[in-house]
């Protein structure tokens, strides 16, 4: 089985407004996988584990989301492509899926695109459903189990808003995980030390069959206007009593009024 | 190209989902005179647009067709496609459950425009569908706008906005037009509902909530109590879903739930904005921290400096 696990890097650390300049300042410039992520690398080399094939990585961003390819080497996967250019600077979810897309027809024949349910800092969850979509392919997302059933059909467990849902799904499809679904693998010493021997490509729009109007901020319909730290609502609070139970004394009589 | 706020209407079987009622009264106050346009699909014994109707929309689209007792994503977005790009409205707000979080990108895609997700409010300024959105985790709002694509497209967090019935509402009602593909490869075998045992925290009306201050097994049995004398439920904050005891169906905050309940006491909670983003809605809130200036009491009606066992014992020995 082909195996694509789409990663993000997201920010480590607090992110804060500049009181000044109203601008988004990294306290902490570093950056590690989007912790769902994880759980879809999992995922990835449970089913290699059981269905053989491989594993591939594919991230789009700046050359430093190399060392979060790296650390998803360590914990098994076997090589990563990088889609990096400035002309993918500004992309939203649907230029950000696009490129995406372009890159997984790019590595070709592949059976199973893997994402994490959201990245931490956009929080969308957007891109699995429009890569599913841009390749023309079955999607399952919030899956909280897999089931490898034959060689090329999954039975996924997703919870929905009320109910529990079973699709059954023959690939290629798009599968985006839950971290309930499994707990991610630490990187062991042997695979860190593997890990510097495994291929990190690197493709621009030049290597990818792109329509340039789609991608980067050209191809991103929405524009962020303004970034801002909300004004917190805060309430006048009663202290209560030290005495736990003269505490509860009171504010269960409080409450009833 | 119509100048209509429309909604889509989600069903959780036979049920309206809740968050799209709560979306119809939004749209209906933000709208400027623009049409509000429920967009509903439904299997040949359903008949929601009953409900629906109720809260007041100008007009209802629906779709019918027996392959929507169980559609897949691809299907469901397939169908809506060809009625939303046969009628292009201004906006298309979609509930950020997860069936609108997984729908409403799958036809964004579709229809090439704009959508973000997971929207804190909406309003108009001019033309432009303002998308108020949570960013990076941290204490930040972001403003998103979609200015040169139609529909401008945003999925709303559920119990954000309340909704309210409409009397003597008159409300045309519209069979779309349109051809149900099934989609190839991929079927759901079942939906099984689930028993409200687990009912949603979302609409409890009680909650006692713990944090990594209350992360013990002695708290969480005295916390279980509480709640069930009380007639609410438990909900956690994110630390406590690594706990084996709980998931994340009971977590409160931004990726979360957001919950709304009258009573919500906070045990052991520290009120990072990632949580309280998740309780603005709350009724009267109640708190207990060891720590005097834990963030949490600038939220809380009543605030209780000890240890949440404490409270807890006196509390569960005081209600009846
Ligand atoms: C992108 C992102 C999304 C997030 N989403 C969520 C979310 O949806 N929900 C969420 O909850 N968090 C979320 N978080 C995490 C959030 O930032 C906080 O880390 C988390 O809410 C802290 O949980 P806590 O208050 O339980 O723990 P802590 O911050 O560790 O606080 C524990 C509190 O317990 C008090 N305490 C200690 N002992 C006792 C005792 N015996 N009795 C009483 N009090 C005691 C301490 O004084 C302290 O105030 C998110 C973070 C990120 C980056
Ligand atoms: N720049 C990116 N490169 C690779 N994968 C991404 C990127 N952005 C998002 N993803 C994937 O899409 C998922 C959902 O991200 P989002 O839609 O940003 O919440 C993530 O968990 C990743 O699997």
């Amino acid at each position: 089985m082909k195996i694509v696990v789409c990663i993000k890097q997201v920010p480590v650390g607090a992110v804060k407004i500049d009181p000044e300049t109203h601008n988004l300042v990294r306290s902490n410039v570093e950056g590690d996988i989007n912790p769902y992520d994880r759980n879809a690398i999992e995922a990835a080399i449970q089913l290699k584990e059981q269905a053989g094939g491989e594993v591939i990585l594919l991230s789009m961003g700046p050359d430093s989301y190399i060392s979060s390819l790296r650390d998803g080497l360590a914990m098994g996967a076997d090589s990563a492509v990088l889609l990096s250019s400035r002309a993918f600077g500004g992309a939203d979810t649907l230029a950000t899926a696009y490129t995406l897309a372009a890159g997984i027809k790019k590595i070709g024949n592949v059976d199973l695109i893997l994402f994490g349910r959201q990245s931490v800092d956009a929080d969308t969850g957007q891109v699995g459903p429009i890569v599913a979509e841009d390749l023309a392919i079955p999607q399952i997302t919030f899956a909280e189990n897999i089931e490898l059933h034959d060689h090329n059909v999954l039975v996924v467990k997703r919870l929905l808003d009320s109910a529990v849902q079973e699709v059954k799904v023959t690939l290629p499809a798009v599968v985006s995980v839950r971290a309930e679904l499994n707990q991610p693998r630490y990187e062991n010493p042997l695979n860190i030390q593997t890990s510097f021997e495994k291929s990190v490509t690197i493709w621009s729009e030049k290597d990818l069959d792109l329509d340039n109007s789609q991608i980067g901020q050209a191809g991103s319909p929405t524009v962020v206007r303004k970034v801002y730290a909300p004004d917190k609502a805060t309430k006048q609070m009663e202290q209560l009593p030290t005495h736990a139970s003269k505490a509860v004394t009171q504010l269960l009589s409080e409450l009833n009024n | 190209m119509n100048n209509a706020l429309w909604v889509y209407v989600q069903l959780n079987g036979q049920k309206v989902e809740p968050t799209s009622l709560q979306l119809i009264t939004k749209a209906r106050q933000i709208a400027e005179g623009r049409p509000v346009v429920a967009l509903l699909a439904e299997d040949l014994t359903t008949n929601a647009e009953e409900t629906v109707k109720e809260y007041g929309p100008d007009e209802i689209i629906v779709l019918k067709d027996d392959h929507f007792t169980q559609p897949t994503d691809g299907e469901l977005a397939d169908a809506l496609f060809q009625v939303v790009s046969a009628n292009t409205p201004n906006g298309l707000l979609f509930p950020a459950t997860v069936q609108g979080r997984s729908v409403a990108p799958r036809l964004q895609a579709k229809l090439r425009t704009g959508l973000t997700a997971d929207c804190l409010d909406v309003y108009y300024d001019g033309e432009d569908l303002i998308q108020v959105k949570p960013t990076y985790g941290d204490d930040i709002m972001c403003e998103i706008l979609c200015p040169d694509h139609r529909p401008q497209m945003a999925t709303v967090r559920p119990n954000t906005f309340n909704a309210e019935k409409v009397t003597g509402a008159n409300v045309k009602i519209t069979t779309a037009t349109f051809t149900f593909h099934s989609e190839a490869n991929i079927e759901v075998v079942s939906e099984k509902p689930i028993i409200s045992s687990s009912a949603n925290i979302a609409d409890a009306k009680i909650v006692v909530a713990l944090g990594r201050g209350a992360d013990n097994d002695k708290t969480i049995a005295l916390a279980e109590k509480a709640a069930a004398k009380l007639g609410g439920m438990v909900g956690v904050s994110r630390p406590l879903t690594d706990n084996p005891k709980f998931s994340h169906e009971s977590q409160i905050g931004q990726s979360g739930n957001t919950i709304a309940p009258d009573l919500l006491i906070n045990l052991g909670v520290s009120g990072a904005v990632q949580y309280t983003v998740g309780i603005e809605n709350a009724g009267k809130v109640v708190s207990v921290n060891t720590d005097d200036k834990a963030p949490i009491f600038a939220v809380s009606d009543f605030g209780y400096v000890g240890t949440a066992n404490e409270f807890l014992e006196a509390l569960v020995n005081d209600i009846k």
